[in-house]
Order: C-alpha cells, then structure tokens, then sequence
C-alpha cells in the first residue's frame, strides 16, 4: 500500500513558525474552520452556545470561535479539529442552514507581537488598506493583502490572525515574512 | 476613491469590482408581452450620463456583497452606496 505523508499547506512535514525580532509568525494547522451561511428568512442559530457576532466583529468561547464574512455569514473555527469532520459536526448544530468545509480552503497564519501592539500595527499598516486602530480586539474584516483575500482577525492587543487562500500559502506566508523583516531594521 | 460601504464604512475601491449601470437590477419580465424587444434593450442599450450615475460594485475583497452606487461620473465623487439586495427587497415592495 502507498505510504502517504501528511503534509501542512506550506508542504512541511510541521507546522512553520519564525520570528522576526518582536513579532513571531506561525501556521496555525490545527484550525478547523467551515463556513455557515443562513438561508432567507431564517433566524441566526446558537452552534455549540456560540452567539454569531454581528457586523466585522468575532467571538470566541473556548476552542471554538467565529467571525462574520458577510451578511447572514459566518466562519466558525475549532482549535485542534482540522483532523475531525468539524463541518459535520456543525451541521447538526445548526440544522437548516448552509454548511460547508472550508479547512481544505484556507491557511491561517497567528501574528503574535511581543512587545505590545506596536509591531503589529506597523505590520499591518505595511500590508493591508485598513487602518489598524480601526480593527482592534474582536474584530474582523476581510481585504487584500498583495492582491490575495484574506480574513484579518484581531484575537488580542498583540495577536492577528491572518487567514488566506490555501493555494496561495507560499505567497502569502512570504508577504507576512518579508514585511516582519524588514521591519526589524 | 473610497467607497462608503453601508455595513463596513469607507472601504478602498480596489478592493471593488465594477459591474456597470444598475438598471441591470430591473431585470424585464421574461412572459410579458413584448419581451423580446424588451430583454434587447436591457441586454444592449445603456445610458452612458456625464453627471450623477447609479451603478453596481461588487465587494470582492471584501464582504463580498454587491452596491449601488450613486456615483458623478464627471467629478467621481460618491454620493450614497446602498445594498444591492436591499434596493432589490425595496423594489419589490
């Protein structure tokens, strides 16, 4: 039989993590994360006792969490699942509404500073079109970073996840890579 | 250009992509009498104003939802931005 090898969406055989002076850089490969999407006239569920966040803004309750992408849209993640069929599982937390896996689909990257918001922000304001004062804890929002989508998720003061088309994982970790660089000098 | 996204506030327009008039929101009635003539100027005929427009945005970086905005073309400066789908819902009231 073939021996298959699990690979992360960088190619390793681990998780990829490198810091760049005060800022750490870090593939978060035990993410799950599946998309929920109500239908028209259908009022917002409670999976697992999470209460969906309204307009740009993200909640977290323990290893679970979700974050709005759009009206009537929400990703919700797991911490530990990406292994486990997390999207099954939401489904029957949420019947009626639109399930679909979405961990095959993206990478998600944790920015961690840790010298206080600083080194962050000034990542942030190297990258992405938004102001970073705008998106403090508990928000979201998703806009381009060098021409690729990517959900932007402030977790704390000093802790953004960065959550990117899969496909693009090099691209996107090389963006985040290059910028924490040369901002150490 | 910045974009005054209804539930996201001033949003950078190249996170948008660019549809066209927002006429195409009144689609013509496909059994109505007179359709043919109809669905051929709505598929062809566009007015092309130098002044006020109402056109269609599609947040594509970004919530992924489609606007109307009411944009002078000669000034490019944005008026109002509405959701698509609310303009719709209120139409069809």
């Amino acid at each position: 039989m073939t021996d298959l090898l699990p690979v992360t969406a960088m190619g390793d055989s681990a998780p990829r993590s490198e810091s760049f002076g005060p800022l750490t850089l870090s593939e978060n490969a035990g993410l799950a994360l599946a998309s929920l999407a109500l239908r028209q006239g259908q009022d917002a569920p409670t999976p697992f006792g999470l209460t969906l966040p309204d307009v740009a803004r993200a909640v977290t309750s323990g290893e679970l969490g979700a974050f709005w992408t759009g009206r009537g849209q929400w990703m919700i993640e797991a911490e530990g699942k990406a292994e486990s069929d997390f999207a099954a599982a939401l489904k029957a937390e949420a019947p009626g509404c639109s399930v679909t896996e979405q961990t095959d689909g993206f990478v998600v990257f944790e920015v961690v500073s840790e010298a206080g918001t600083a080194p962050l922000e000034a990542l942030m304001s190297k990258l992405v079109n938004i102001d970073p004062k705008t998106l403090g804890p508990g928000c979201c929002t998703r806009t381009g970073l060098e021409h690729m989508t990517v959900f932007l998720v402030r977790r704390s003061e000093t802790r953004l996840a960065v959550i990117g088309m899969r496909s693009l994982a090099g691209s996107l970790w090389h963006a985040l890579s290059q910028a924490a660089h040369r901002l150490e000098y | 250009m910045l974009i005054p996204h209804p539930l996201l506030g001033l949003r950078d327009a190249q996170e948008f992509t660019y549809l066209g008039d927002a006429s195409l929101l009144n689609r013509p009635d496909p059994v109505a009498p007179g359709a043919e003539a109809a669905f051929c100027d709505y598929v062809f005929l566009r007015d092309n104003p130098a002044g006020v427009h109402r056109e269609l945005w599609f947040h594509e970086q970004g919530d992924r939802s489609w606007l109307v905005v009411t944009r002078n073309t000669v000034t490019h400066e944005i008026l109002s931005a509405e959701l698509a789908s609310d303009v719709k819902a209120g139409a069809a009231q």
